[in-house]
């Protein structure tokens, strides 16, 4: 499977964001995606999700040589800002989200052999979620977009802000969850994109790019990487 | 000196000029028009600069003749018993201790103050002086014209007149030195936003003596008014000394500030915690039911507090009044003929009831907030089927919701149409029940659309479409224009009926249409 953008482009009033962007991202792999602030990674985001809509261009998925159109249910997205309906319990949250999607979830587990997954402990999955912390509540919202098993996975900085325990638990998740699908990972920690991350993405001008490896050791590759977003464009 | 004057004032100058410039941005057709680079625009900042000046005296004059004219004169004039002289200074003299202690400049937290003297680190002591001084002197100049328009003729010698306003300054500087020496002695802060328990209850007691006397045929005697106008001026003069003198200003606002700014700063935090605390913690709360039907039991009983509950509220409420006149009716039988006459012409102003009444906003608000701002980052919630799904599942509980008050209002006025003498045509009580319902109906569908047609939040909970706001305001004003309206209920009635029918049919044609597609978060 192949996701596919053809000549994708955004701008916000004068500025152009995100020039005719066109990519092929492969499964299997988890792509870092790397930019100055202000990039457009968080707009490319929304366009990808379609919170916000694109001037023009198009994405599509690419299966055994058939092109389809991407559907909602093929995109899994999860913030950096974790966000869950406050009023419902983990559990309730999870029953409602199984619920409706009993005809497309395959593999059915239990709802407690999920929060097992997730180590989530027995007293913290009936307390409403307004209450959970912030890494109960970013391991609920992997939970949800881990059991939709979605074809494309965008995370936008997903572990800044998780201890150091939790991130190394859900760095071991995405890397158990990459075969088959697509993820996309925005950062802008080198070191964890290094990491975890299959290939290094940047977008540059409204571009984005593959930043080749090859045969360079990682300090080398950083460097190159720096110097790649560094560059200035000149007319 | 001078520079500091120089400085705060194109500060404070700047600050608005950019607020004006953002509100332009936000209405909806003018914000296409505007440039890009909108905050460097010359000709732009010139218009906000006309517009901030304009907006400087306005606020110096027109406020203080609005106060004078609706806090004095217009409520003054509902008392008859008392002389007109008097009871416009008695009514001033309770105010203005009230202002003495609520509006003094002073211990006002405001965000150019936070700018000024924590960002920007000017000399707290000059910038507060100079703009003290200057809050003063608006004060005397600005309440100085009308106090000696409105006053002479309200049969106010003169000189009385142009006393008022150096009073009002006089107790104002008073309090605000006896406020820093209370400072000084115990480092307690007055925050003029955050009054204390006891300022409350001195504020009640005051707006008691301030018209409740009057209406027992009590005024101050002309001399207490004069003694305490005279006092209040010596000692502000006495004690502006303290004011001069006192040398702590930048710790002191270094605390107000804090108390205020991290709130201001931290209000979007704030907004959301009130909005958690609408959600009930009772872990009684289950639901049997599957699906979206589950997500909305669960979500319609963790927030009775701001739905059912409310509702039977207002519900008991129309019952106590509807009782109460049926009860006068019984004990004064002369007011039958009066209801009767009003109620036949009387529905329009029930539009403006029902708006009041309606759960319609605080619903959608809480659906967004505790809600949908979370579930529509999930693509699973966005698929069209399911949007449209909820949507029915929503509208069929906040109709029911408002339904019930409209119930009682909608039957109560047809009693009380009959009681108070009936009406030659029978029609007209259906058409008082069904237009009621209509009309709670109307509200239910309107927000709930508007709420899909335009989700106007972002992801932080921010609303981002004018096109929104613009929307509620109108209601607002056709609703208020609706009181206006007098209009027999036979026609009326029908006129809102299908007025209701049709846009309901409309509303749901759009959201059936459009609703997948607007309904998402706003970027």
């Amino acid at each position: 499977m192949k996701f596919v953008i053809s000549h994708l482009s955004k701008h916000f009033e004068k500025k152009e964001v995100l020039k005719d962007i066109d990519f092929t991202f492969e499964s299997g792999k988890i792509y870092g995606l790397l930019g100055r602030n202000g990039a457009g990674k968080t707009t490319l985001f929304n366009c990808l999700n379609r919170d916000i809509k694109m001037d023009s261009g198009s994405f599509y998925l690419e299966e055994n040589g058939q092109r389809r159109e991407v559907s909602a249910e093929d995109i899994g997205y999860v913030l950096s800002t974790p966000t869950v309906p406050e009023f419902l319990t983990g559990r309730e949250f999870l029953k409602f989200f199984l619920d409706i999607n009993e005809k497309v979830i395959s593999h059915t587990k239990s709802i407690d052999e999920y929060f097992d997954d997730m180590s989530i402990d027995l007293e913290d999955r009936d307390k409403l979620l307004k209450d959970y912390s912030h890494g109960m509540k970013n391991k609920m919202q992997m939970l949800i977009n881990m059991i939709a098993q979605p074809n494309i996975l965008l995370l936008d900085e997903p572990l800044t802000s998780l201890d150091v325990v939790v991130a190394e638990e859900m760095k071991q998740l995405l890397r158990s969850l990459k075969s088959g699908r697509i993820t996309i990972f925005s950062t802008h920690i080198m070191d964890l994109a290094l990491d975890l991350c299959d290939e290094i993405v940047l977008l540059n001008h409204g571009e984005l790019e593959v930043v080749d490896k090859s045969n360079l050791d990682n300090q080398e590759f950083k460097e190159k990487i720096i110097a790649a977003l560094r560059e200035e464009v000149h007319e | 000196m001078n520079k500091t004057l120089q400085i705060s004032f194109s500060l404070k100058n700047t600050y608005r000029v950019n607020s004006i410039l953002y509100s332009l941005k936000q209405i909806p057709l003018i914000k296409k028009l505007l440039p890009q680079a909108l905050y460097k625009v010359r000709g732009l900042k010139i218009f906000a600069n006309i517009l901030s000046v304009i907006w400087e005296v306005v606020s110096a004059f027109l406020g203080k003749f609005l106060y004078l004219i609706i806090m004095v004169i217009g409520i003054g004039a509902l008392y008859e018993t008392v002389p007109k002289n008097q009871l416009f200074l008695h009514i001033i003299v309770f105010l203005t201790i009230i202002g003495a202690f609520t509006n003094t400049y002073m211990f006002n937290p405001t965000r150019d103050k936070y700018y000024a003297m924590v960002l920007m680190r000017m000399n707290a002591k000059e910038y507060t002086l100079i703009n003290y001084g200057y809050s003063i002197l608006k004060v005397i100049i600005g309440f100085l014209p009308f106090t000696i328009l409105l006053g002479l003729n309200q049969g106010i010698p003169l000189w009385q007149c142009i006393l008022i306003p150096f009073f009002i300054a006089g107790l104002k500087i008073t309090l605000a030195s006896t406020s820093l020496y209370h400072y000084e002695k115990t480092g307690e802060v007055n925050n003029e936003n955050k009054l204390q328990k006891f300022a409350w209850i001195g504020l009640i007691l005051l707006l008691a003596a301030a018209y409740g006397l009057p209406a027992v045929g009590f005024v101050l005697p002309n001399i207490v008014v004069l003694v305490v106008m005279i006092i209040s001026i010596l000692t502000g003069i006495i004690t502006a000394r303290k004011i001069i003198c006192f040398s702590n200003y930048r710790e002191m606002y270094q605390i107000i500030l804090a108390q205020s700014m991290d709130q201001v700063d931290q209000a979007k935090k704030v907004v959301r915690e009130q909005s958690y605390k609408t959600i009930s913690t009772d872990t009684g709360i289950t639901s049997q039911r599957k699906g979206f039907e589950y997500l909305n039991e669960l979500f319609i009983k963790r927030h009775q507090k701001i739905l059912w509950k409310s509702s039977r509220r207002i519900a008991v409420i129309c019952l106590c009044i509807l009782l109460g006149m049926l009860l006068g009716f019984y004990l004064v039988p002369e007011m039958k003929q009066r209801t009767n006459e009003v109620l036949m012409t009387f529905l329009p102003y029930f539009v403006f009831i029902m708006y009041a009444i309606n759960r319609g906003t605080g619903f959608t608000r809480a659906l967004f907030m505790n809600c949908d701002h979370s579930l529509l980052t999930y693509s699973f919630y966005k698929q069209p089927k399911f949007v449209l799904k909820l949507f029915q599942i929503r509208l069929r509980e906040i109709v029911k919701i408002n339904l019930l008050p409209a119930m009682i209002i909608g039957i109560g006025l047809a009693i009380l149409l009959y009681v108070s003498g009936g009406t030659d045509n029978p029609l007209n009580y259906g058409i008082l029940i069904v237009s009621i319902l209509c009309m709670s109906m109307f509200f239910s569908v309107h927000y709930l659309t508007i709420y899909y047609l335009l989700q106007p939040y972002n992801i932080s909970t921010e609303i981002k479409s004018g096109t929104y706001q613009l929307v509620l305001s109108v209601t607002y004003l056709v609703c208020f224009f609706m009181m206006q309206l007098k209009l027999p209920i036979f026609l009326f009635g029908l006129m809102a009926i299908a007025f209701c029918v049709v846009y309901c049919i409309i509303a749901c044609i759009l959201i059936y249409r459009f609703a997948p597609k607007t309904f998402r978060l706003r970027t």
